[in-house]
């Protein structure tokens, strides 16, 4: 069973999330909710993980920070990221994608454009 | 000086853009260029776009509209729903409005900074002349009701 972390301060937007992966077929993935950076962070150091999901704007510790410190951290460097996000643009997404992002996709979120940014991951 | 698209349109898309995908729901232009949500029925809140250029967005809509999407979204009845859930959908609409606007207006290059969504404590405020308004409907005719408050934003107005 695939472990998968949604860092977002908001209970809705991890809900979306949560729907949209249940529809491409991640329904029966252990889903750990963070509400900041710094709780996905300690999640995914606590317990293997196999995908992390987050926002970008999110107090205490934002998306962006969060990307930098699972990259520099050994332990969590091959953890693949995407950044799901209302404040992306192209220069945003070349920035998160340079500091080792795997996809930055756009809020609101849709299942057919989940699916296609973890098509790699489904396959495994 | 900053270059972007059409203001006024860029706010339509993103309100647009916003409900259809995550409330199935067509926005328009309000009907009736007159009409003021009820005061006693009025939810609002607000958020600060701080680079390239600042000023305050503010979304306000009908407390019985929030508290249908909030079944809706959530698929629960009426009378499951709670006002931290009504607030997080209004925070969340009102994020991911202010991030496609600001994707619709500027130029692909162009880096922006927006802050969190904060819950309207007091009256709505009252446009001023530094103030763009949207007045806007669901096609069920729910009103939306969104301003755009700041004179740098102000600056950028359609001619």
């Amino acid at each position: 069973m695939k472990r998968i972390i949604i860092a977002d301060d908001s209970t809705t937007a991890r809900m979306f999330i949560k729907r949209c992966l249940q529809i491409i077929g991640l329904g029966d993935a252990e889903i750990i909710e963070a509400e900041h950076g710094k709780e996905a962070l300690t999640a995914a150091k606590a317990q293997p993980v196999d995908l992390l999901l987050t926002d970008l704007n999110m107090p205490v510790m934002d998306g962006e920070t969060l990307v930098k410190w699972v990259k520099a951290s050994p332990k969590l460097s091959d953890l693949p990221v995407v950044v799901i996000t209302s404040a992306g643009n192209p220069a945003k997404e070349e920035q998160l994608l340079a500091l080792g992002a795997h996809r930055v996709l756009n809020k609101p979120v849709s299942p057919p454009v989940m699916m296609e940014a973890l098509a790699d991951f489904l396959d495994d | 000086m900053l270059k972007h698209k059409p203001l006024y349109q860029a706010m339509i898309n993103a309100v647009s853009q916003t409900l259809e995908n995550m409330v199935f729901m067509e926005v328009m232009e309000h009907f009736d260029r007159s009409y003021e949500i009820p005061a006693e029925d009025l939810a609002w809140n607000s958020l600060l776009i701080n680079d390239p250029v600042q000023g305050e967005i503010r979304l306000a809509m009908a407390k019985t509209f929030l508290r249908k999407l909030t079944g809706n979204i959530f698929s629960i009845d009426d009378e499951e729903i709670t006002e931290p859930q009504m607030n997080d959908i209004q925070n969340e609409l009102l994020n991911t409005i202010v991030g496609l606007f600001l994707t619709n207006l500027l130029e692909d290059d162009q880096e922006y900074k927006m802050g969190l969504p904060e819950l309207g404590e007091e009256e709505w405020p009252e446009a001023d002349a530094n103030t763009i308004i949207w007045k806007l409907m669901t096609d069920e005719e729910d009103a939306l009701q969104i301003h755009a408050a700041g004179a740098s934003l102000v600056a950028m107005k359609d001619e």
